[in-house]
Parts: C-alpha cells; sequence; structure tokens
C-alpha cells in the first residue's frame, strides 16, 4: 500500500528534516511559553491573596488569625483555590477536545498513578512550600525555586538513567546561576522577616517540582499531556484542600477554622476572579510544561520553564507594582541581565554553540 | 477500553512497523469518534514517543499523494516499557 519512491527520494529527506526541526522548535516555544504563563499565574496568584478576604487575613486581620495561621494555612488556601480553579479550567479543556473519558479511563493505570504521585509532590508539597516562600521572603523565591531543572535532571539520571551530557550540565548549570543572580540581589535590601526560612521552604518547592518534571515528564510519554496536566491538577487541587489545609487547619488550632477559611475564600468574589485568571495561567503552565518536556527531553523542556524565574518577578512588577500600584515589586537591572544569561544558558543546553560555526557543513 | 494514547503505543507492540496512517486505520473502528484520532495528532503521539525511547524510526518515504509517512516501531526495551506500564 505505501508504494512510495523511498527514503533516498531527496524530497522525502527535505520534508523529514522540516518535520522533525518543527517538533523540535514547536517543543522549545512550548517549553518557553509555559515560563512565561507560569510568572503570570504567580503574579495573578500574589495579586488575588491581596483581595477580597485576603485583604482582610493579610491587612487588619479581623478574623484574629495566628501568625502561623497566617503563613502556613493560608499559603496552603491560597495553593488549594488557585489548583481547584485550575483543575476546572483543565477539565474544561479536555471536556473541549472530546480527552475527558481518556482523563477518567487513565487514572487507575500504572501512568495514571504516576502522574498522580507527581502531582503530590508538585502539588500540596511544592505548590504549598512555594506560596508560603512568597509570601514570607517576596518573590526573590521564584529564582530559588528555579533550581527545580538541575533536581529534576539529576533525579531523572538516577530513577530513568536518563543521560546528561557535559554540555546540558554546563547549561543548566548557566541557569541555575542565572536563577540565583536575580534573587541575590533582594537579599539583604529590604529583606522581610523570616526572609531565609523563606527560602529554605521554597527549596523543598524546588525538590518537590524536580521530583514531578522528572516523573510526569516520564508519564506524559504515555499518557497525552492535556490528560496529565487534568490529573495532575485534580490531584493537587483536591489534596491541599482536603488533605494540607485541613492539616495547618489542626495545628492552628481547629480543622473547623481551615473549613470555614475556605468556605470565604472560595466565596470572596473580588479575589475569585484573579484566582480563575491564576488557575487558568497554571493549568496553560504545567500543561505546557509537560507537553514541552515530553517533546524536547525533560533537561531542555525544564531549562525553558525556568525562564519563569525571570518572569516570575517581571509580571510582579507589572501586574502588583505597576497595575496595582503596589510598592516593592519593581525590577532590579541584574534581573535583566540574568534574563539573558538564562536565555544563553538555554541556548547552551538545546543546541552544541560550535554548531553555529559549522551549519553551513551539515548540508 | 484504554485510552487513545495506551491504544496507539500497544498497537506498536503487535506489528513490526507503522505509520500514523496505519494507526488511524487499525484504530479507526474503535476510536474513529475521537477527535485525537487525526493525522497531525497522531503523528505528534509518534513523534513524542520516539523522543521518550519508547518507539523507533525504521523508515520514511513519500505516498502517491506526496505526503511523507514516518514509520515506527517498537524496539525491544520500548516494548517491554511499554508492556510493564500498560496492561491489556
Amino acid at each position: 500500500m505505501n508504494d512510495g519512491m523511498g527514503a533516498t527520494d531527496p524530497s522525502a529527506v527535505a520534508a523529514k528534516k522540516k518535520l522533525s526541526e518543527q517538533f523540535f522548535k514547536k517543543g522549545v516555544r512550548i517549553a518557553l511559553f509555559s515560563g512565561v504563563t507560569y510568572g503570570l499565574y504567580s503574579a495573578f496568584l500574589t495579586f488575588g491573596m491581596t483581595k477580597g478576604v485576603w485583604s482582610d487575613w493579610y491587612g487588619p486581620n479581623t478574623a484574629g488569625l495566628s501568625t502561623f495561621a497566617i503563613a502556613y494555612l493560608l499559603g496552603a488556601l491560597g495553593g488549594a483555590v488557585n489548583d481547584i480553579c485550575s483543575a476546572i479550567w483543565a477539565m474544561i479543556n479536555a471536556a473541549i477536545k472530546g480527552k475527558f473519558g481518556d482523563f477518567i479511563r487513565c487514572l487507575n493505570t500504572a501512568p495514571g498513578r504516576m502522574m498522580i504521585l507527581a502531582a503530590l509532590a508538585g502539588g500540596p508539597v511544592a505548590s504549598t512550600a512555594y506560596v508560603v516562600g512568597l509570601q514570607m521572603a517576596g518573590s526573590i523565591v521564584t529564582p530559588i525555586t528555579a533550581l527545580c531543572p538541575a533536581i529534576g535532571a539529576i533525579l531523572g539520571r538516577i530513577l530513568f538513567k536518563q543521560k546528561i551530557s557535559k554540555r546540558v550540565t554546563i547549561g543548566i548549570i548557566i541557569c541555575v546561576i542565572a536563577s540565583f543572580l536575580i534573587g541575590s540581589t533582594s537579599i539583604g535590601n529590604d529583606a522581610p522577616d523570616g526572609m531565609f526560612l523563606g527560602l529554605c521552604i521554597a527549596f523543598f518547592a524546588a525538590l518537590g517540582w524536580g521530583f514531578e518534571g522528572c516523573i510526569a515528564g516520564y508519564g506524559t510519554s504515555m499518557i497525552d499531556s492535556e490528560i496529565g496536566i487534568t490529573i495532575r491538577q485534580a490531584t493537587s487541587g483536591l489534596a491541599n484542600l482536603f488533605i494540607l489545609v485541613p492539616i495547618f487547619g489542626k495545628m492552628s488550632g481547629s480543622v473547623k477554622l481551615s473549613f470555614a477559611l475556605a468556605g470565604q475564600a472560595f466565596t470572596s468574589g473580588p479575589a475569585m476572579i484573579w484566582f480563575a485568571l491564576s488557575g487558568l495561567c497554571a493549568f496553560v503552565s504545567f500543561m505546557t510544561w509537560y507537553k514541552g518536556n515530553s517533546m524536547c527531553g525533560a533537561a531542555l523542556g525544564m531549562a525553558c520553564n525556568a525562564t519563569y524565574s525571570f518572569w516570575g518577578p517581571f509580571f510582579c512588577w507589572i501586574i502588583l507594582g505597576i497595575f496595582g500600584g503596589i510598592d516593592g515589586w519593581s525590577l532590579p537591572p541584574i534581573a535583566w541581565i540574568s534574563a539573558i544569561l538564562m536565555m544563553l544558558g538555554i541556548l547552551v543546553i538545546a543546541m552544541n554553540p560550535m554548531d553555529l560555526f559549522r551549519k553551513k557543513e551539515v548540508n | 477500553m484504554k485510552p487513545l494514547n495506551y491504544a496507539i503505543l500497544k498497537y506498536f507492540t503487535t506489528v513490526k512497523e507503522a505509520c500514523a496512517e496505519d494507526v488511524i486505520e487499525a484504530l479507526k473502528d474503535e476510536y474513529g469518534n475521537f477527535k485525537a484520532l487525526k493525522k497531525d495528532a497522531v503523528v505528534a503521539a509518534l513523534m513524542t514517543a520516539e523522543a521518550n525511547g519508547l518507539l523507533e524510526e525504521t523508515r520514511f518515504e513519500m505516498d502517491q499523494t506526496g505526503q511523507l509517512r514516518i514509520y515506527y516501531h517498537a524496539h525491544e526495551e520500548g516494548a517491554a516499557t511499554i508492556n510493564k506500564y500498560i496492561k491489556d
């Protein structure tokens, strides 16, 4: 049935080369886009947590919440509300694309269970650590969490025996250095109380996401990435809301408190508009992260996604600083320089720089 | 009924080699109403599986209509992984 002209046909070779290049470039574009939407998600989430009932909790605190509840319970609750919104977006998307049935069918399979495990590491553990870190130390925690590509690459090597070349290692190191540079300028300037602890907590987020990227990247080689993200957000939202928030509620005094606060959070209209947006961006960001990882390899995919360490503070500056008129969100010059450095790191991971000089020889 | 992506991968453990068109033809009875059983989506799924070491390209050619066809097979390690994670 396939009586074509054979693989030596120059037009077939050219078409094949074009398709491969398009696929790779699309993977890189998708992974980079995940970084941009991650920045937007961070900004909308942080902004949402200054609106409606949150403005009282973090401000006058007429509810009389303890310091512990404000730092941890609210952090977990913010993550839970965001992930539930995100899961709803993911399910709507799956339904529109005719993939909702497959979402249900994938749940109780080995790759589905891998995705749930990844979601638990990246959701309740990492997202909460990230939100708590963000609240305690400000946007400088974002670069710390950008360590996750390095962690993911190391875990990928240990768990799945994925190979990392010297060039890729150098690229990852450049990206991590760039991430640290963005954070370094903020240290010691207007550091809020508890900033160091916030940074340490943020490191756990990096650990959780590194684990998630490694496991989920492997899972999405078998599960459709749009189904994968639906599993991820649904697991993460439910686990946050029904496990983590009650645990922090119990530690804050009573489990009832956590459900009361959750009820108020979900019914706070002025804040929910922003959570709906942050949820949408989180859904798009994580979906494109998974997709990018599975298309162009975990190391490169995660490095492209890690540009969020620039996009996070960038969109916080635009949305909270410029649009919201809140002080303290402006972007230091070093952040711009680091962003360029990070791009260089990604380029090193993506391609051998020497190829730029000898690309004519390949043809 | 398996999720579509699983069925695509499983199909490769039963044939010597196949291209996107073969996959669509083989699965159209059961998955014909799935929006994702379209050439572009199947090509992307096969290339993703290749990027993750589950499938390996065997050959490619232009068909009579001037469309590129890339053939893949599940090599021993890929087939073992597919069968390990995706049960019948």
